[in-house]
This record gives structure tokens, sequence and C-alpha cells, in this order.
């Protein structure tokens, strides 16, 4: 499914919503269970629905269909990380603190997901829309690919030359490149 | 460091990150560290880039998902919400394609031909059927007024009620055959649509009209578009 036509979606075009909140849906859904699935797997799917809500609202300040899925994408992280902290503020007011303290082992705790330790919920809105824009853009196939073979799914290097048919001498250099990207994108700027 | 210790460094720091590094390596990386200090603060900013790279790389993944698919109970609560915000598109405006100057010029000369031509050429009244389904009751108002409503926009024939979506749906392939246009209008109660179904020479055109505001002036929009499309 290619993306929408962003004029049609702008001027309330119902076809083309249909075809976007399709579109959309399974990134809002994989983010909003990403956050919430350990905690609160039952408000998966109403976070993502009002993720798309807020879409519509914010759809007019785009200015390319390519915007659309880094945006929602960062709504329905915000939402999350909203609901976690309000959850889990509320439970630390009630003292319902026991598990909040005590994650499973290799599991982080819940506040790691939503403190200001992380860097990514120091963003705003519209600044992370931006950076998962330019991170999709940047981390072409099979950069993006890479990273997630050694970060993600903690593949060695021998086993990702295998998995992708390359050098081992190549993973490397790979990883290099998109943690250069990550570090360019991700980082820290001078003024935050 | 030249260009190839520096891609033995990182690959050795990775391993270090990931703690998949062997004692071998783990002794190659120290040797390297001591002989190299500023190396320190290199593996410090690689460990921060992994930190990001893992919490970046997650949210990268769920943009590429394909599914699953939009649950169908949230579909109209959606569509309500674009009506609300962003309204009803606007139709859109073709391009006049003379300018003014052609036709002043052809306007005078041409009137008495446009004249005959429409006497002429005149296309028959289109005939409007109208019909309304209320599977919802009165949880909407009263059924009688929105008949009421349709009669008074289309009044040369009746207006059918339908409680089932199937009975509606027969009457939409019901067509009379006399006639060269006909316009079925149906009005869904439920879903707050309008429905307009325009046959002319064997083709059929179908337009849908959203119940913003109110049944009425959704019901003058409806007859404008049968009126103009008929009168081309």
């Amino acid at each position: 499914m290619s993306a929408p036509d962003l004029k049609a979606l702008q001027t309330g075009d119902s076809t083309a919503w249909d075809a976007a909140f399709s579109w959309v849906w399974p990134t809002v859904f994989a983010v909003a269970q990403l956050k919430l699935q350990p905690y609160f797997p039952d408000e998966v799917e109403d976070v993502a629905i009002e993720a798309l809500e807020e879409l519509v609202e914010k759809v007019r300040v785009l200015k390319s269909s390519e915007e659309l899925k880094p945006l929602a994408a960062s709504i329905a992280h915000h939402r999350a990380v909203s609901l976690l902290r309000e959850r889990f503020a509320k439970k630390r007011g009630e003292g319902k603190t026991e598990s909040l303290d005590a994650p499973a082992v290799g599991e982080s705790a819940p506040y790691e997901w939503a403190s200001s330790d992380s860097p990514l919920v120091d963003l705003e809105q519209k600044e992370l829309a931006q950076r998962l824009g330019k991170s999709l853009a940047e981390l072409k196939p099979p950069l993006g690919e890479i990273l997630s073979d050694f970060f993600l799914h903690g593949l060695r290097y021998e086993e990702i030359a295998r998995k992708r048919s390359m050098a081992v001498g190549s993973v490397g250099v790979y990883l290099k490149r998109g943690l250069d990207a990550i570090r360019r994108i991700w980082g820290r700027s001078e003024n935050s | 460091m030249n260009g190839m210790n520096d891609q033995r460094f990182f690959d050795l720091a990775m391993k270090m990150v990931t703690r998949t590094c062997t004692d071998a390596e783990r002794t190659e990386l120290d040797s390297l560290m001591a002989a190299h200090p500023e190396l320190k603060a290199e593996l410090e900013k690689l460990q921060t880039d992994t930190r990001l790279a893992r919490e970046a790389l997650p949210l990268l993944a769920a943009m590429e998902a394909t599914s699953p698919e939009l649950p169908a109970y949230a579909r109209e609560p959606l569509r309500t919400k674009v009506r609300q915000t962003l309204g009803r598109p606007a139709p859109s405006q073709a391009k006049p394609f003379w300018n003014w100057r052609w036709i002043l010029g052809l306007a005078a000369g041409g009137t008495a031909v446009v004249v005959l031509l429409l006497v002429l050429m005149r296309q028959p009244e289109p005939v409007i059927q109208v019909a309304m389904l209320d599977t919802v009751g009165g949880s909407r108002g009263p059924a009688a007024n929105d008949i009421d409503v349709l009669q008074q926009e289309w009044s040369a024939g009746p207006v059918a009620s339908f409680d089932k979506a199937t009975e509606m749906e027969n009457w939409k392939t019901n067509w009379p055959t006399a006639r060269e246009v006909v316009a079925k209008v149906s009005y869904d109660r439920a879903s707050a649509e309008v429905r307009v179904l325009l046959r002319r020479d064997g083709k059929t055109q179908e337009k849908t009209f959203v119940v913003d505001h109110d049944l009425a002036s959704t019901l003058k929009e409806a007859d404008g578009f049968i009126r103009d499309q008929t009168r081309r």
C-alpha cells in the first residue's frame, strides 16, 4: 500500500482517510504495543485509536505524505508514555510500588520508559517525528536491518554475515556507518 | 590510529558493549586503549550511541509494520472525527478553458445558437425515486420527520421506507426501464448518509453525501448534484 494523497486528507476526503487509517494503523499499534504491552496490554488498542484521532487534528500542518507515519508514531509514543506516567504516578500515590520496583529479570523498570533518562522521552512530538522521518530516509536497506539484527535481535557478526550473505568484515563497516547516522540524528544537539 | 585499527577498535568495542567479547578480544581491546588513551572517551560515546540505537530502532521497526488490520469497530468513530475536524471536501472547481476575451467575443454571436440547441437538445427531466432505511428506530429522533423532509425536497413521488438493509438493496437495483434518466436517492438514518444513484444511457453514477448538520441542507446538495449532472 502506498502513502495516501496528503491533499485529499487535508480536505477531509473520507475515502483517502479510510485508506490512510489502514495504512498507518500497524505503525501506531506497534508503537503503543512497544510501550504498553508489558504493563497495560488492554490499553494498546485505545491508545492507537487516540493517536489516529490526533493525527486527523494535525494533518493540516504536514507538507508531504512521507511525514504521516513518523508523526503518527510520535503521537502514539507520546500518548503511551503519558499513560505510563499517569498510571504509575497514581500507583505510587496509592502506595502500590512493589510491582514497579521489582521488574522481572531482563526487563527494564517501567520508569525507564517514561523517565527523563530516556533520550527519546524528552523530545517534543514534532522533533521526534522529524528524527524518525530522517532515520527512515538515512537508514536505507540493509543498514537498518543490520542494526536491528545486532542491537535488537542480538545476532553476532558471523550470524549477520551469513543471514545477509556478506563478508564478516562488511558487517562492522555497516554497523559503524549506521551508528554514526544514529548519533547524527538522535544525539543531543549543542542547544539541548 | 589508522583506518584499519579504527574499524578494529569499533568492532571490539561493539562486542564489549553487547557482552559478546571473548577473553582474547577483551585483552586486545585493553591493549588498544592503553596505547591510545583517547579511545576511552570514544568507547563511552559508543555506549551512548548503543543506547540510542536500542531505543530508536524499535520505533523505526514499528513504522515498517504491516499488521494487524484496523479493527472494524474503530472505523466509524474515526470517520466521524474526520468529518468533525476537517469537514467535507470542497467541490473541485475546474479551471476555465477559455479566457474572458474569448467568452465575450463569442457570447453575442453564440447566444442564438445556444438557445436553439437548448430547445432542441434539452434533456428530459429526471425521474427521482426516494427511499429511507431506518434500522435504528427512534434512537435518532422520529423517522416520520425525516420522511417529511425527504418528501418536501422531492414531492413528485412517494418516499419508500425500509427497516432492513436487504430491502433497500433490492430497491436500489430495481430500475424503471422506460425512462432515460433516473435518480435513486436513499437516506440511511443509521450512518447519516444520503446516497444518490444516477442512471443515464445505461450508465450509473454514484455519490454519497454525509449529513453533517441537518438533513434538509444535505438533500438540497444531493438535488443540486442530480440537476447538475442531468443538465450536462
